[in-house]
């Protein structure tokens, strides 16, 4: 093979996992193929989210303050839908992100093609518009890859090919992978004019809101979100598709359910959606996580590795695969020529607290799978509401009868109490 | 032996084009892209190359943006890329583009033929290749659906609107083709890596040694056609009701 | 002598041209490049009609003499035909002339010697609007003028055409079937068809509504199944009715029906931009949704 054809390192896909390792090792002098299937970077990805800063910061000091980022996340609210009312919890910190701001919502588009320039800037090599369709295999080791007739040779090939990992499949590092394992996402972008999204999310500047809300889901286990953008909000479900197969509806539908409920409908009013999309996402948390993230050869990151945290309450998977892409690189710079990558890859994960991580938030996934989460406690939390503020004259029931029978109406006793203990054991 | 210059215009994709209240249009967000139609004639410019045994060399005259499309170009076939990076590029009008591109071609030398497309993607004005030819007075051929190439004579099939003809001309010459004239096929892994290390050549307007390049026409505004319909999209019940539902509002509306 | 030129290899539409230049007040000359075209020309309302006599048969070689001719005359504007050999005649004039040119302009207005244009760009997504001082070349496409009659004498210029084209065979493209710019209904189809033999419920479609079928460009110029196509290259139309099937809606062929009266979308593609520019649509199966269209309309 001809020096032409070998390089030291080949990443596939240039997602915030790979461009993130193809970043850290063109920096150090590494000959890198970032490979992307999609016409540019972020083309394929499905807009929106947020991203937690600290993860950029582990790459390169600074470096996001020149990315596309968009409002300065001050505000989280959480959102218990009920039929025609909401119970909402607003925190608001305006300290958040005074020195690496903790969270800013991005545009995945803009925000991955900057990445994999940036990358490309340290000298990583970007080509994008290919798909790579298999791996060669000398002897058990992965030597590098296909795409359509050509054939390229790397001493380490890094899978960064997002959810549903097609080479760690083809590796055999992950069995196919089942269905209740995945969320569905959907997103949408609507865009309205800054003001009126300040005005609505009581922002000033650049700060921004995330939002997330449960109960809007017509009892499928899922839940909703909604951030802040310059000039969009972007707006989606990540629900399970199982119970969405069963409910027989389509995620569509339900979506269009949630933006009409009265506590959504006047936040969006007068926007107009200006992109639509559709993505899995590993729901099983480090459960979900294959028992092995490397073979010779191979290191798997990011969503191929199964790395997002999913609490219902906040998603992290865009700075876990940054983290993952840099553990990776760092593995193998440390190694010599690639050999034993593998291990100094599981080393790094653990030394960059991502792993510990992910193990902290283990137990959440039996949290978000108890599917009462979805229907009977957010109706539980507005008809407490409604008993507190209700006024009408009429002598009131006892505080704490009526909040048992309002209990009792939606879960029984004995469930909540077990749900409670599954809360507190795994948090 | 001569070069082949396959010309491609770097346009925002007409399908990102957003509308302002004022139908005024906002191509901020638009991605850009090789204007269409000129994919198949680099790739006509490249298997013409081949058969003249010369380089293939892609030519393209546009703003700063345009570096984005030189891999992208090179990673279609051609041996060599040339960008005139000039401001005036956005404003260009058919004088100035085919002023720039002539002196670009005279600058090359040894060029044996130049490929455009039937039109741009924007524009779509079928303009450049003659106006092209007239500026190099070269002979040209327009509408080409078919090229063959025997020593240095070029022969090709024109597609008209009442005939299709077939026409010969010495070497060099300009040439417009239409889409159908080949395949454009996607780059290869390999091709997009190789178009790297590919040699480009970047000059400025200043470069070509070119007096007058003021516009002829000036452009006044640009409007969005705003397009008003009922967007009635017949979603309830089953495939069967959906007809219902459209050959009731048809009656309704006169048409059946 | 000044004023303005005009040429069509198309004569009804250089009629039109003439019936257009005459309302500027100037004087209105047509060029022409054979004693044929030159004795139909004269009967189109033009004060002059040239004979430009080379002996090439491809007209635009005349181009470069021409625009010498023009030059010479002190044309103020030359108006040419949108055809494909109008278009390429009128922009090597253009070239040779080193002057404005507009193609397949929507409006003209002329005052003060300014030439103010309209024409579509972005595939017809955009109308810009263009100012020109001094000589313009500006291409029309038929139909947007009422034609001119009245006759006119023709001279004679001996010129030199250029040869180095030269014409090896023609053959004649026939078109089959009907004009479909004059259709009252169309079904048009797109490459959400495959098969040729496809096109049968198409044909069954057409016959029930009494339509006449059309396509998209990639159907007629890459498949060749029908001859005249929709769209920016292809043909206008403004039926009472446009059903298309299996068709995206790119702005290029939009651009081409969007003058219809009504215009129906059945696509199995629910973002297909075809459905923003429909009345009704419905998102689904051609070969399920179009044999139940048939049974219906025939119900009626
Ligand atoms: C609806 C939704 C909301 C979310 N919200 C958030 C959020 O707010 N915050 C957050 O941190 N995370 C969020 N996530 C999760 C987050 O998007 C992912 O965890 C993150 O994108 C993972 O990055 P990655 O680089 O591993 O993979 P990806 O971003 O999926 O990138 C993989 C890349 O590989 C390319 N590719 C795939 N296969 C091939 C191939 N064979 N050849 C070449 N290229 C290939 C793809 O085109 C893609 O560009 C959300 C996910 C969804 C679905
Ligand atoms: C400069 C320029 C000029 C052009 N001029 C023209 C022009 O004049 N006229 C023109 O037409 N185009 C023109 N084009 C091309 C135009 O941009 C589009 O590419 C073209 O119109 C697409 O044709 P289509 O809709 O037939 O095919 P596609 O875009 O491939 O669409 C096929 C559609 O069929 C649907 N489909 C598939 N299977 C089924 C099924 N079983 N049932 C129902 N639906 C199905 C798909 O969902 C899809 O929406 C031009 C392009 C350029 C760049
Ligand atoms: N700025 C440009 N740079 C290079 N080629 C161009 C440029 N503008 C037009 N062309 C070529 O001329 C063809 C016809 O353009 P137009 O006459 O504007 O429709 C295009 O398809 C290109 O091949």
């Amino acid at each position: 093979m001809s020096a032409e054809e070998k390089f030291d390192v080949i990443i596939i896909g240039a997602g915030p996992a790979g461009s993130a390792c193809a970043y850290i090792l063109a920096r150090a002098g590494k000959n890198v193929l970032m490979v992307e299937r999609g016409s540019s970077p972020g083309s394929k990805n499905v807009t929106g989210g947020r991203l937690y800063t600290y993860a950029l910061e582990m790459v390169e000091p600074g470096l996001y303050k020149q990315a596309p980022l968009q409002r300065r996340v001050v505000r989280e609210q959480i959102m218990m839908l009920g039929e025609n009312s909401a119970v909402n919890i607003d925190y608001v910190n305006y300290d958040f992100g005074e020195d690496v701001p903790q969270s800013y919502t991005v545009l995945r588009a803009p925000f991955d093609e900057w990445f994999a320039n940036e990358a490309e800037k340290q000298g990583a090599f970007v080509a994008s518009g290919i798909l790579v369709d298999g791996l060669i295999e000398e002897n058990g080791k992965i030597v590098g890859i296909k795409a359509g007739e050509d054939e390229m040779y790397a001493d380490v090939v890094v899978a960064a090919d997002g959810v549903n990992s097609f080479i760690a499949q083809k590796a055999g590092l992950r069995p196919d992978i089942p269905a209740h394992t995945l969320g569905i996402g959907v997103k949408e972008i609507i865009e309205l004019p800054d003001e009126i999204i300040a005005a609505r999310f009581n922002l000033q500047g650049d700060q921004g809101a995330a939002k997330v809300a449960i109960g809007c889901s017509d009892g499928i286990a899922g839940g909703a979100f909604i951030y802040t953008n310059k000039g969009s909000i972007s707006l989606g479900l990540v629900l399970n598709p199982e119970q969405v197969g069963q409910k027989g509806r389509s995620i569509q539908e339900i979506l269009q359910d949630f933006k009409m409920h009265p506590a959504i409908l006047p936040l969006l009013e007068g926007g107009k959606t200006v992109e639509y999309g559709a993505h899995l996402v590993p729901e099983q948390g480090y459960q979900g996580v294959p028992s092995r993230l490397y073979r010779d050869g191979l290191l798997v990151v990011g969503d191929a590795a199964g790395f997002v945290i999913n609490t219902g309450t906040i998603i992290r998977g865009i700075d876990l695969a940054i983290i993952s892409g840099a553990a990776a690189a760092n593995a193998i710079l440390n190694s010599i020529e690639g050999t034993h990558a593998g291990p100094l890859y599981m080393e790094e994960l653990q030394k960059l607290a991502l792993l510990p991580t992910m193990k902290m938030f283990a137990g959440w996934h039996s949290i978000i799978s108890i599917p009462r989460m979805y229907k009977e406690y957010p109706e539980l939390a507005n008809d407490v509401m409604r008993f507190m503020f209700t006024v009408d004259g009429q002598v009131p029931e006892k505080m704490s009868k009526a909040m048992m029978n309002i209990a009792k109406r939606h879960v029984a006793v004995k469930q909540m109490l077990g749900d409670g203990w599954k809360l507190f054991k795994s948090v | 032996m001569g070069k082949v210059i396959a010309c491609y215009k770097w346009v925002p994709d007409e399908a990102d084009i957003k509308i302002n209240s004022d139908h005024t249009i906002d191509l901020s967000k638009a991605k850009w892209k090789i204007s269409d139609y000129d994919k198949n004639a680099i790739e006509a410019a490249v298997q013409a190359a081949q058969v003249l045994e010369g380089k293939a060399v892609s030519l393209t005259f546009g703003g700063a943006n345009a570096k984005s499309s030189l891999k992208d170009a090179l990673s279609r076939g051609p041996d060599e890329a040339c960008w005139i990076n000039s401001d005036l590029a956005s404003e260009a009008d058919g004088f100035v583009t085919a002023t720039v591109l002539a002196a670009a071609v005279r600058k090359m030398e040894d060029v044996s033929l130049v490929i455009c497309a039937e039109g741009a993607s924007d524009t779509y004005a079928r303009q450049i290749t003659p106006r092209l030819g007239a500026e190099l007075d070269w002979p040209v051929i327009t509408s080409v659906s078919n090229i063959s190439i025997n020593g240095n004579t070029i022969r090709a099939e024109r597609q008209l609107d009442d005939c299709i003809q077939t026409v010969e001309a010495e070497l060099p010459a300009v040439i417009s083709v239409l889409p159908e004239v080949n395949d454009a096929p996607l780059p290869s892994l390999k091709a997009v890596i190789a178009a790297s290390k590919k040699p480009v050549t970047e000059l400025g307007d200043k470069d070509l040694g070119i007096t007058d390049l003021t516009s002829k026409t000036r452009v006044q505004s640009q409007k969005a056609y705003v397009m008003i319909r009922k967007n009635i999209i017949f979603t309830e019940g089953d495939a069967l009701d959906q007809v219902k539902e459209l050959v009731g509002n048809l009656k309704k509306e006169g048409i059946l | 002598m000044a004023g303005i030129y005009i040429y069509s290899d198309k004569g009804p539409l250089a009629a039109e041209l003439v019936g257009f230049a005459k309302t500027t007040g100037k004087a209105v000359n047509i060029v022409t490049f054979d004693q044929n075209s030159a004795a139909s020309a004269a009967e189109y309302g033009a004060d002059k009609v040239y004979l430009l006599a080379g002996d090439s048969l491809l007209v635009e070689n005349n181009a470069r003499a021409a625009a010498k001719f023009l030059m010479n005359e002190e044309a103020e504007l030359f108006l040419v035909g949108s055809t494909p050999r109008g278009r390429d005649i009128a922009a090597r004039i253009a070239g040779y002339l080193q002057c404005a040119m507009v193609s397949d302009v929507s409006s003209i207005v002329i005052n003060d010697g300014q030439v103010s244009t309209e024409r579509m760009i972005y595939g017809g997504a955009v109308i810009q609007s263009e100012m020109i001082d001094g000589m313009a070349v500006l291409t029309i496409p038929p139909g947007k003028f009422e034609a001119a009659s009245g006759t006119a004498e023709i001279a004679t210029v001996n010129i030199n055409a250029d040869s180095r084209v030269s014409l090896i065979t023609t053959a004649p493209i026939v078109k089959k079937g009907v004009d479909i710019s004059a259709a009252d209904k169309i079904v048009c189809i797109g490459l959400g068809m495959e098969k040729k033999q496809d096109m049968q419920i198409a044909q069954d479609l057409a016959q029930v509504l009494g339509a006449e079928i059309s396509c998209t460009r990639g159907i007629a110029e890459e498949r060749q199944w029908l001859p005249q196509y929709i769209g920016i290259s292809g043909e206008t139309v403004k039926p009472s009715l446009y059903l298309s099937m299996g068709v995206s809606g790119q702005v290029q062929h939009v651009v081409g029906m969007r003058e219809a009266q009504i215009i129906v979308g059945i696509d199995i593609n629910d973002k297909a931009p075809i459905f923003d520019a429909a009345d009704y649509g419905i998102v689904g199966d051609m070969f399920e949704i179009v044999p139940l269209l048939i049974q219906e309309i025939k119900n009626i």
